[in-house]
């Protein structure tokens, strides 16, 4: 009950929020000097008329204000508007939502599988030669910009042949038969999640690393150490609880990540994603569509918080016991 | 001790890996080599196409070789991918593209000549300059099996195109005096068309396409709001009925659009077989240039345009490749160096351009010493890797219409001196430029910020004008607030910029030419300055355009045309500096390639074939 009382009031908080991003983001769009029409103006075919039309079409004939009271009325009803091309922003986020959900679910579980234990292992066998190692190839991986490692990938792929030039599926994907199809896509998908699994593995290994040491330095672990307990006890049972904690926080940003994390990485492999999406729309000042990611971005975000906290309140009875207290 | 040993190993091998790339990456003996040049083809093109009559069905027949069944053509296009399959709404090339698949026009262009030939149409003739008489083929059908008639194409016209639906870029250039062509159906295969005057650049607009009056009608009759995302790129593929030689298969947003053939078209080989020869048809949808070559490189692409550098690299690739290289002559762009020649003030009393500045950009001495001082070449040779040609004329170097009499020159230094001195400019002992009152000439040159080729351009120009003693501040500006001082602040000084153009109908180019034109770039009349003063010259090529249109054969069209092309090379508004070469690469597999410069590299898609044994 107590939790419940919690959730309502931190989704009661987000609303002012989600009105300030939404305006700040509206009133930095429209007055940036991007003209969606820069492109039909330049072109010598194109009437007069055709230009009023448009701007008409557009709204961009009424003031800012106008056009954001618009924007936000259709928002709260849920209509997320139409795009300048005159397609329904849902219908074009949603084609695009699985692609990189996928993507973003598939690294995102891999590095935390991967990242955490080697995190762990790291720590225990702090300043061992497999230490040492870890440290050496988590910089490498930090150190290598994404979309450098990314672009000598496709170069690879090219040189062997063994892996697709970036896509998701082959342009005969609706011939093959289901195991063909899920061969196709996991063979498309090897090279953008390798880019961002490098990346992000490298980064939770050293924060778990980190955090175990700081746990396993401090008097109760030597305690527990001294009370006899063995080994595995007092890393699993003690320490290990105590060195999670910032990483769930850290689960919670990496929950916003899943829907705009990767927007570089697609562009490089012409993956069909969110981020290519939204990187064309922002150039061309589509407005309800970069609104649309925008605010999609901000709720994302403020849930994987939400979500982190309620974990938080779940492992850590310190905060279980300051809440309850309040309440 | 140990530590010094890790160290001294760690510098080893990363030596030995960077010594590796460099051996790898620059061979030692690499002596400088004249760069492979592409020569445009000569190529032998197969008969025009003609109308057989078999079992009552007009077929238009193919003469080029026949060839073999099947297989798939993988093309590319680089961007988003189309923004609808509704002909009528596109507003982009790719969206138009698609379209020009699935939907046939009653006319086509001819590859080489340029003039208009029937395609939907069995026959067309023009009457009194004014009067359109087109005979529909007899038995050609829909993708669903209806055929198509009279209905269609004067329901396309009448209440599609002049009823303003859509992108209505055709309505508006069709208006003549306020009045639009009449359309009527005579029987239910002849289509009558009436333009209120004598209108040419009509004829070019048959090719538009054609729609299903029974598909399309429900769509016009729920307004234009509900038109403009008809057939949108959500639609189902399987609900589009179609005319062309491939119809869509498959649209995945932001990956391809696959295209299968239509086993029911109407042109056939010279054995009376049906075309196209291929299965599919593939575009693949890649955000950029580079993506695009690495994937021809991969072998997922089957043909590929090249610029620049990559011309060079693939050229040495071609001898051990399975791909050949084409060369079809000079692009449709120009790219073109403009004077702000405006003489009118803003709304608050003060000059757009400073009147200093005036002086100079108005004195055609300036601007035809500003012209010979551009060495063209050396940017053709730097900019473009020696894949362009010089270009002197306003319209580009394929049009139809170019005017051959008008000669390109070289730079000429000594030229461009006499002409400045004679109109009263000197030069200080530093070699600095000052006009006859003692101003030092300074200005502005201005181009969109990340267009890497202009950007390279406005350097050289700046050079080239520096070694005249001229003080040029080249800045790049952002795309939009250059389109927006362009046409709205009109407060610049010099531009560098390209327009496309139509190689087959100069009447395009209207809203840049006419002197109250929506891009008349270099000397913009706002609407509160529509009436103001005109040149004398600017007042003849009005006469040109407008004259140019009513004229009816190409002879006496070319005339008009002609002469607003010499205007415009002797008065210098626009100075032209290039046109890029259009470059292609094919796999040898495909036959029947018949590049040309008008058509491009696979125009004759349905006659294209696959030969196997040809790896």
């Amino acid at each position: 009950m107590e939790i419940l009382k919690y959730i309502f009031k931190r989704i009661l908080q987000t609303i002012p929020l989600l009105i300030i991003v939404s305006l700040i983001s509206f009133f930095i769009i429209r007055l940036s000097p991007v003209d969606p029409l820069a492109e039909l103006r330049l072109n010598p075919s194109v009437s007069k008329e055709t230009l009023q039309r448009e701007t008409e079409r557009l709204g961009l004939d009424k003031p800012i204000i106008v056009q954001y009271g618009k924007w936000a009325k259709s928002f709260i009803k849920g209509d997320l508007g139409i795009t300048a091309n005159g397609e329904q922003v849902s219908a074009k986020l949603k084609e695009r939502i699985p692609n990189t959900l996928l993507l973003t679910a598939i690294v995102i579980f891999l590095s935390w599988s991967v990242g955490v234990p080697l995190g762990i292992l790291a720590a225990i066998n702090w300043k061992s030669p497999l230490d040492r190692m870890l440290t050496v190839l988590t910089s490498i991986g930090m150190a290598i910009p994404s979309f450098f490692f990314a672009v000598l990938l496709l170069i690879f792929a090219v040189k062997t042949g063994w892996f697709p030039v970036g896509g998701l599926t082959s342009s005969n994907f609706l011939e093959m038969s289901f195991g063909e199809k899920i061969l196709d896509i996991s063979r498309h998908l090897v090279l953008p999640v390798t880019v961002l699994f490098t990346l992000s593995l490298a980064g939770l290994q050293r924060q778990m690393r980190a955090n175990l040491l700081d746990v396993l330095d401090s008097d109760y672990v030597k305690f527990a150490r001294a009370k006899g307990l063995s080994e595995f006890k007092v890393i699993f049972k003690h320490a290990l609880r105590n060195a999670i904690n910032p990483m769930i926080t850290l689960l919670g940003f990496e929950f916003a990540g899943l829907l705009s994390g990767a927007a570089l990485t697609e562009y490089v492999f012409q993956y069909p994603g969110l981020g290519r999406l939204i990187l064309e729309a922002v150039l061309k000042s589509d407005i309800n569509l970069v609104m649309a990611s925008l605010m999609m971005g901000a709720i994302m975000l403020v849930l994987g918080n939400l979500i982190a906290d309620i974990l938080l309140i779940i492992t850590d009875p310190r905060i279980r016991q300051k809440n309850g207290g309040q309440a | 001790m140990k530590r010094i040993f890790y160290i001294i190993f760690v510098l080893a091998v990363v030596i030995f890996i960077t010594k590796a790339c460099i051996k790898r990456d620059i061979p030692q003996n690499d002596s400088v080599r004249l760069r492979p040049k592409a020569k445009i083809m000569n190529v032998i093109y197969p008969a025009d196409q003609k109308t057989v009559v078999i079992n009552g069905i007009d077929y238009l027949q193919s003469q080029a070789p026949i060839g073999k069944f099947g297989g798939a053509l993988v093309a590319s296009t680089i961007g988003e991918g189309p923004k609808t399959f509704n002909p009528f709404n596109s507003k982009d090339n790719i969206s138009s593209l698609m379209s020009d698949i699935m939907y046939d026009g009653l006319l086509s262009t001819h590859p080489v000549t340029g003039k208009p030939i029937p395609k939907l149409a069995k026959s067309f003739e023009i009457q009194n300059g004014t009067d359109y008489i087109i005979k529909l083929r007899h038995g050609v059908k829909w993708s669903d099996g209806k055929p198509i008639t009279a209905d269609d194409v004067v329901f396309t016209w009448r209440d599609i195109i002049f009823g303003g639906y859509g992108n209505t870029s055709i309505r508006d250039s069709v208006v003549i005096d306020g009045q639009l062509p009449e359309v009527y159906k005579i029987d239910d295969y002849t289509v009558k068309f009436v333009t209120p005057q004598p209108f040419a650049p009509f004829v070019t607009l048959l090719a538009s396409p054609i729609a299903p009056k029974h598909i399309y009608q429900p769509a016009v009759r729920k307004g234009k709001a509900y038109f403009d995302t008809f057939l949108s790129t959500n639609a189902d593929p399987k609900t589009f009925v179609t005319s062309g030689a491939f119809r869509l298969k498959e649209y995945v947003p932001a990956q391809r659009a696959v295209f299968e053939r239509n086993p029911d078209y109407y042109l056939i080989n010279t054995d009376n077989k049906q075309l196209p020869y291929l299965d599919k048809l593939v575009y693949l949808i890649v955000g950029d240039v580079n993506n695009e070559v690495l994937k021809f490189e991969g072998g997922e692409l089957d043909v590929i345009g090249l610029q620049g550098a990559n011309v060079a690299r693939f050229k040495e690739l071609e001898k051990h490749s399975d791909f050949t290289i084409y060369n079809i002559g000079p692009d449709t762009g120009t790219m073109y160096l403009s004077m702000n020649l405006n003489t009118r003030r803003n709304d608050k009393g003060d000059f757009y351009v400073d009147p200093v500045k005036q002086m100079w950009f108005q004195d055609k001495n300036f601007r035809t010493a500003v012209d010979y001082a551009i060495d063209r070449k050396n940017m053709v040779l730097n900019i473009a890797n020696g894949l362009a040609q010089p270009l002197f004329t306003a319209e580009s170097l394929n049009s139809i219409f170019l005017n051959k009499e008008l000669k390109p020159y070289d730079r000429d230094l000594n030229k461009s001196r006499e002409l400045l001195k004679k109109s009263g400019f000197y030069w200080d002992k530093n070699g600095k430029l000052y006009d006859k009152s003692g101003h030092r000439v300074e200005f502005n040159l201005i181009t969109n910020a990340g267009n890497t080729e202009r950007e390279a351009i406005g350097v050289m120009v700046k050079q080239d004008l520096e070694d005249l003693g001229m003080k040029v501040n080249f800045k790049p500006v952002e795309f939009n607030s250059l389109v927006n001082k362009l046409v709205s602040t009109l407060d610049w000084d010099m531009v560098i910029m390209g327009f496309t153009g139509s190689p087959l109908e100069p009447n395009g180019g209207k809203n840049v030419w006419l002197s109250d034109g929506t891009l008349h770039v270099y000397n913009m009349r706002l609407e509160k300055d529509k009436y103001s003063k005109r040149f004398g010259w600017e007042k003849r090529i009005d006469y040109l355009f407008i004259h140019g249109a009513l004229a009816t054969n190409f002879e006496d069209r070319k005339k008009f045309y002609d002469e607003y092309q010499e205007i415009i090379y002797n008065e210098k508004p626009m100075i032209y500096i290039y046109s890029p070469l259009r470059i292609y690469a094919i796999r040898n597999k495909f036959k029947n390639i018949f590049p040309s410069s008008l058509g491009g590299i696979t125009y004759n898609i349905e006659e294209i074939y696959i030969n196997r044994e040809d790896k």
